[in-house]
């Protein structure tokens, strides 16, 4: 087994990088919050979730996060009325992506608190071990 | 000449430290993991007892007492409410228990350092 503390920063960050990911899939869901589709009738954007899932790491030992699966959201799409868009269908109403501006900046606002508590864990976990390489200089 | 038991026993409590900041990073990383559960070491007293025993050179000694320290295992009582997901870390806990592996480890470092120029200014006169 590895140095737990290089084991801590492994996971930390592993979190680092499942927190980022996260963040892309919401970026991509406000992004496409207005995505229609091209055709008369055709779907527009669907919503992207993200899952997590953690996995031992044999090498260090601890259990690190991953991204477990990218999935689409099957909420039904609301139909709105726009005649002009090209992908209305012949009533005029135009489905619309089903994303939810407010849940996506809750998820947001998550992703980058979990990013900043893994973060402040690797910067703890940095002082902890410059503690010990201080203990060599000679005072 | 005694064993300096001072050094091993800074470290093995420095060691423990280490292990219990790598379970807490494990937590704050899974702090969105649906149906994580968070962990916690066992308490360093507990692992003490076990692997080092006081030397008792007569029946008389007084063993280390097997209670009377603080129960540091808190995870029960103000343990954050599980959520929908089944996930029950809580990044308030894991931070305060972060900041005491903190305190100790400097705690350690601090005494370790101490000894050290208590043991040099002693072979240096």
């Amino acid at each position: 087994m590895s140095d737990p503390l290089i084991a801590s920063q492994k996971s930390a960050a592993a979190g680092l990088f499942a927190q980022s990911a996260r963040m892309r899939v919401v970026s991509e869901n406000i992004a496409n919050a207005s995505s229609t589709g091209k055709t008369p009738g055709s779907d527009p954007y669907q919503r992207k979730t993200i899952s997590f899932d953690s996995v031992m790491d044999d090498n260090a030992g601890v259990d690190l996060v991953q991204v477990d699966q990218i999935a689409r959201d099957e909420t039904p799409f609301e139909t709105q009325y726009l005649p002009g868009n090209p992908a209305a269908d012949d009533k005029g109403m135009v489905k619309m992506p089903n994303v939810n501006m407010l849940v996506e900046l809750a998820d947001m606002r998550e992703a980058s608190r979990s990013y900043t508590a893994n973060t402040q864990v690797i910067k703890q976990v940095r002082e902890l071990v410059s503690m010990t390489i201080d203990l060599m200089r000679p005072s | 000449m005694q064993p300096l038991q001072l050094f091993d026993l800074a470290f093995r409590q420095n060691e423990w430290l280490a292990q219990r900041q790598s379970v807490i990073s494990e937590n704050v990383a899974n702090a969105n993991t649906p149906g994580y559960k968070a962990k916690d070491v066992e308490s360093f007293e507990d692992v003490m007892r076990r692997s080092v025993s006081m030397a008792t050179t007569n029946p008389e000694h007084l063993t280390a007492p097997d209670d009377g320290t603080i129960p540091e295992n808190e995870s029960d009582p103000d343990k954050a409410e599980v959520l929908v997901s089944g996930n029950d870390v809580s990044l308030a806990q894991e931070f305060l228990k972060s900041n005491e592996v903190m305190q100790n480890y400097s705690m350690n470092t601090q005494i370790l350092k101490t000894f050290s120029n208590m043991l040099l200014s002693v072979t240096k006169g």
